[in-house]
């Protein structure tokens, strides 16, 4: 949402909107996680009242879809794409295997036995 | 020889106000599991590559001391403006008011 969404760009390298969606639920995501780890802890402790607890679970699903860590997903930093992404690489695998090829990540060479 | 329960609860308790654990002989779930987490958000959020200076901001910082920094892009760029400009085939001019891009149609 745009609400949620910096006024001024902050990332570097490929930027498209899905990019900058992406970023901006990991940085609410940031932000809100403490709440969300307190309402669970609320929700999970069976010490606590029923009341209390059906309570945290209302204001838990009640929170924005951008506080959630399942609304996140990796994308390719160097062109975009959500789709065959190595985590380990933040890339996807074209993008990977360019770079690969290239020599630019350290590490990395093409099998030939 | 059987022990009572309250006997062996008693030395649950002692047991666990040494060893520091939590005495909970019912083994209610108290939901310890979700503060021992780490936040993983701050890692998440570092996913993107962070926005690096540019040569317009090292210009902007600079100038005030009076020091020139060349932007060879922009300046290729200036240039082949200036050419074309020259030769007639630049850009037309912005449109001020709808009505004058009207007007131009016909």
């Amino acid at each position: 949402m745009s609400m949620f969404r910096s006024k001024k760009l902050d990332l570097g390298g490929f930027v498209n909107i899905k990019v900058i969606r992406d970023h901006t639920k990991r940085k609410v995501f940031a932000e809100h996680e403490p709440e969300r780890q307190a309402l669970r802890y609320i929700i999970r402790n069976l010490t606590l009242s029923a009341r209390t607890r059906a309570q945290a679970q209302l204001q838990l699903t009640k929170m924005h879809c951008y506080t959630r860590s399942t609304q996140i997903r990796n994308r390719c930093v160097e062109g975009g794409k959500g789709r065959g992404v190595l985590r380990d690489f933040k890339m996807s695998r074209y993008n990977f295997r360019v770079h690969a090829l290239e020599g630019s990540i350290p590490g990395v060479k093409k099998a030939s036995w | 020889m059987s022990v009572p329960r309250s006997r062996i609860l008693d030395l649950l308790k002692v047991q666990c106000r040494i060893f520091n654990h939590t005495f909970n002989p019912e083994r209610l779930r108290t939901g310890n599991k979700i503060l021992r987490q780490r936040l993983k958000g701050p890692a998440l959020a570092a996913y993107y590559p962070q926005k690096m200076a540019t040569i317009p901001d090292l210009q902007r910082a600079y100038a005030a001391e009076g020091l020139e920094t060349i932007n060879e892009p922009e300046d290729d760029r200036r240039e082949h403006i200036r050419i074309l400009k020259a030769r007639g085939k630049g850009a037309p001019k912005k449109q001020r008011t709808p009505n004058e891009s009207k007007k131009k149609k016909r």
